[in-house]
């Protein structure tokens, strides 16, 4: 049976089109995640996204340079237009 | 057209009194022309053969190169035959003081115009450059004896490539040479010395196969001699004569560098282009002159300019006008020249294919979505301002459209709309002339299915625009296990259901676009194959909801998979508007049938908890993510549920009630606020249709008279199915619900003062749709049925009805907690002021 929903999967994107309107999670380059309702996306992997809460993961350094222990920074955002060439991946969000 | 190159630069410095620019028009046009002659008179035909022929071309004229030719023949033959003699000159003359001075005098000598006369010009090259060619030049046309003693010779030396080639070029080295065999006579005297020389002449050319340019001193020496020829040209040879044979020499000099630059910059090509675009700018003159003097054409276009003896050139202002314009094209060449080749091929290539993908669509509706809907609405404007209107989608050929449709043009303008009939009428015939090639070779389905993309070759271009074929064969992941009966299979995988939606949505779409498509109403056939269209469509929508596989084929029913995700309750209302009747009855009762495999049921949110903070955030997030279905279950299914039922008579809900209760524990779907819902539709259905048996005033016939046999089916049905949930009446409400769940401090919490009062009345709202269901039990119920309804629910009335009045229930809480229980009392003819 997977192999007949397969069948009409011809490239990657259109496995982000069966994620429209669901949550999905965002890697992005900057040590960004993302994970919101997905409403649109292009060849480009621009991407529409409601709902979003942003993930930034810092390192902080001292003064001398030794790295201090990650934090994460989180934000919420009501919607949000993610340009494509920061995404690394797509998933849909286990849940 | 490099000559172009060639005379640029001396041009100036002339400081031509006519304009430099003149000159160079010619120079530039006619360079076919000239080309062309000096080939002959330079070298060996063999040799110069290419720019022969190009020249030919060029200027079109065959009369005028067969002339030149044989003059050439005469003035090349003497040529060959004089670098000899001159070379015997040379050598005999010493003194080179007086040679420079006499170069001088021969210039203004020959030249009574030369300022303007382009040889002059080239003469002044020669000197800056290497003196000796000027001196050879001169000699070269002061023999005209040559072919008649010397024709063996002179055949010799054609004969022989090495030697006919250097001809022009080491003319002046072959001169230098013979300062070896000083012995030679005099230049003008002629035969006998004249033969020695040439033998001699010969044997050292063939060494000079590989020469070396002259010092200054020999330059000199000829110089010398130069000016006893020039006695003797005086006397003997007719001046036009001579100034014909110099011109070769000067071009000659020019040509070697024309024919690289010709072939090497994009600046050339450019020119020949221009050439192409203007030929009469090239022919013009040349052909005027050749009429006048086919004898000597290089000479006399060239020195016509200056000369007026000369004559039918063109007048001054027409040159003028030809220069003007020269120079805006050249200027206006040149200026693009500095982007000459910034984009290669490839590119263009990919940004027309960028540009044509999104011009070109096959579905211009979709592809310009938002456009489309902006523009339908402000065209209903304009028409109701009076306004004309015309097709938002332009269609570009069959089953493409201009993917930039627009308002009625207004999207880019006035302007806009002229180049958007521009734009979609190229746009349609590069379409049209796809699709015709398309159809002979269709291998595009294979672009690429080795991994490698193919740029195209010349045999088999890359398409530039591809047009879609779309015979891909649909499959559903169900049919195909339905051809065995009673089988029992997986459900659906998360990935089918989201594909299998995802496949919906686009045949939804499909749909509504062609409901939007509707013909007018008077084309009769029109509407008929539309209609058709639409029924197929809707027939395949049909299958894809899976809605007519066996009940049992899985759990949860593939149709349920396809409503559990919010993404297919969304998807519900609009799929119910295309379904007819008898398939939405279809699709209702499947619905219940399998009412408790959806999840808002079998995973309705569980009770709230007083404290959130007791969560997980993993079941925080659930139970966010379950409330949100059921909500959006609630929003989207719900109303077209109610929707069927309302077109339902009673049997039908009859039989959906009895569905129902068969096939799942009534109070736990009960339990749920979907169910709820359901079964309030259900009931208060049954129950307008019992007491007005005609609620459509429009349509009074079908439902007159309820037939009693579904009456007493309905009662039936009604009365088992509310025997099976007295027993859990209390459960059903939420309140209780969470009273029940709670334990520990926050059994305490629940339903108590810090609960919120925002958590409260939502709380009151929840109840009240509890409320409205026993409301709506208890109108159907019969007279002994109420009674064991009110005693079932007789403690939540009592307690309801207590609680509100309690001094900490805020007081819009209490207004509703009050409404809720009047709401099912006074459906029983009873009051909650009647409790004390």
């Amino acid at each position: 049976m997977d192999d007949a929903a397969n069948t009409g999967i011809s490239e990657p994107l259109d496995l982000v089109k069966l994620s429209l309107g669901e949550r999905v999670f965002i890697k992005l380059r900057g040590d960004r995640t993302v994970t919101g309702l997905l409403h649109a996306y292009d060849a480009h992997m621009n991407v529409v996204l409601s709902q979003v809460e942003e993930t930034i993961h810092i390192v902080d350094v001292t003064e001398d340079g030794n790295p201090l222990p990650p934090r994460i920074e989180k934000r919420n955002l009501e919607m949000l237009f993610v340009r494509g060439d920061g995404v690394i991946l797509i998933s849909p969000t286990q849940q | 057209m490099s000559g172009f190159f060639g005379f640029d630069t001396s041009l100036p410095e002339r400081g031509g009194q006519r304009g430099g620019g003149g000159q160079q028009q010619f120079s530039g046009f006619q360079a076919s022309n000239v080309d062309e002659t000096f080939a002959l008179g330079g070298a060996g035909e063999e040799e110069d053969l290419a720019v022969y022929t190009w020249g030919e071309g060029g200027m079109g004229g065959g009369g005028l190169l067969e002339g030149g030719d044989e003059l050439n023949d005469e003035t090349f033959g003497d040529d060959l035959g004089e670098i000899s003699n001159n070379f015997q000159f040379s050598s005999q003359p010493a003194p080179a003081s007086t040679a420079k001075g006499k170069i001088a005098s021969t210039q203004s000598r020959y030249k009574p115009k030369p300022v303007s006369d382009p040889f002059a010009f080239s003469e002044d090259d020669f000197y800056s450059s290497r003196p000796t060619k000027k001196t050879t030049t001169a000699k070269a046309p002061s023999r005209p004896k040559p072919p008649t003693a010397q024709s063996g010779s002179v055949e010799n030396l054609w004969n022989k490539p090495a030697v006919s080639s250097p001809a022009w070029g080491t003319a002046p080295s072959s001169m230098t040479k013979p300062t070896p065999p000083p012995s030679a006579s005099y230049p003008s005297q002629p035969p006998p010395g004249h033969i020695k020389s040439l033998e001699e002449i010969e044997a050292e050319m063939a060494q000079m196969a590989i020469p070396s340019t002259s010092a200054a001193a020999p330059t000199q020496q000829k110089v010398l001699s130069l000016e006893e020829i020039e006695k003797q040209m005086v006397e003997q040879i007719e001046p036009p004569r001579q100034a014909t044979p110099q011109q070769p020499a000067p071009p000659r000099e020019a040509t070697p560098t024309q024919v690289p630059g010709l072939a090497g910059s994009g600046y050339a090509s450019q020119q020949a282009l221009l050439d192409s675009m203007f030929p009469e700018l090239g022919k013009g003159p040349s052909s005027a002159l050749g009429g006048s003097t086919p004898a000597f054409p290089p000479g006399p276009r060239q020195e016509g300019q200056p000369q007026p003896p000369h004559p039918p050139q063109p007048s001054p202002e027409e040159l003028a006008r030809m220069e003007e314009l020269h120079k805006r094209i050249t200027s206006k060449i040149q200026s693009m020249a500095k982007y000459n080749n910034l984009m290669g091929s490839s590119d263009k290539d990919f940004i027309t294919r960028i540009q044509l993908s999104q011009l070109a669509t096959a579905d211009p509706y979709t592809s310009d979505f938002y456009a489309q809907v902006f523009s339908a609405l402000k065209r209903r404007r304009m028409i109701a301002e009076g306004q004309g209107d015309g097709p938002t989608v332009v269609q570009v050929g069959a089953g493409m459209g201009l993917g930039v449709g627009g308002p009625v043009g207004n999207r880019f303008g006035k302007m806009g709309q002229n180049t958007m009939t521009k734009l979609s009428t190229q746009v349609k015939k590069l379409v049209e002339n796809r699709a015709q090639h398309q159809k002979v070779t269709n291998t595009a389905a294979l672009q690429g299915a080795l991994g490698r993309v193919t740029r195209g070759n010349a045999a088999a271009p890359r398409p530039v625009l591809a047009i879609p074929t779309s015979n891909k064969p649909e499959n559903r992941p169900a049919s195909q296990l339905n051809q065995q009966t009673g089988i029992h299979r997986a459900a659906l995988t998360k990935k089918q259901v989201m594909f299998a939606l995802e496949e919906l949505y686009d045949a939804i779409l499909e749909l509504e676009q062609m409901r939007r498509e509707a013909p007018p109403p008077t084309a009769m056939e029109e509407i008929e194959i539309w209609h058709a269209k639409c029924q197929a469509k809707v027939d395949i929508i049909w299958r894809r909801l899976m809605v007519m596989e066996p009940l049992d084929i899985s759990n949860p029913h593939p149709f349920i998979s396809l409503i559990n995700p919010i993404k297919g309750q969304k998807l519900f209302p609009r799929l119910l508007r295309h379904l007819p009747h008898t398939q939405s009855i279809t699709l209702l009762s499947l619905l219940i049938a399998t009412y408790t495999q959806l999840d808002v049921v079998s995973r309705a949110p569980p009770p709230p908890v007083a404290d959130a903070s007791l969560l997980t955030k993993a079941d925080r997030l659930d139970r966010a993510k379950r409330e949100a279905e059921t909500d959006n279950f609630l929003q989207f299914v719900i109303p077209g549920v109610d929707m069927i039922i309302n077109r339902c008579g009673l049997g039908l809900v009859a039989g959906m009630l009895a569905i129902s209760a068969q096939r799942s524990e009534v109070w736990r779907v009960a339990a749920t606020r979907p169910g709820v819902a359901l079964y309030t539709a259900l009931l208060s259905k049954a129950q307008s249709l019992i007491r007005s048996p005609t609620p459509d005033p429009m349509n009074p016939q079908p439902n007159q008279q309820v037939d009693p046999a579904e009456l007493e089916q309905w009662s039936k049905t009604f009365t088992y199915f509310l025997h099976v949930l007295l027993p859990h009446l209390n459960d059903l409400f939420p309140s209780s619900v969470a009273q029940k769940a709670a334990f520990g401090p926050g059994a305490y919490l629940i339903g108590g003062d810090a609960v919120s009062d925002r958590e409260g009345q939502e709380m009151e709202r929840r109840e009240a749709e509890v409320w409205g269901f026993v409301a709506v039990l208890a109108v159907n119920a019969a007279e002994e049925d109420q009674t064991n309804l009110v005693a079932a629910l007789r403690e939540k009335i009592l307690h309801t009805v207590q609680s509100s009045r309690h001094p900490n229930v805020s007081p819009a809480r209490a207004e509703m907690k009050l409404r809720n229980v009047n709401m099912f009392l006074n459906g029983l003819g009873l009051d909650a002021s009647m409790i004390e």
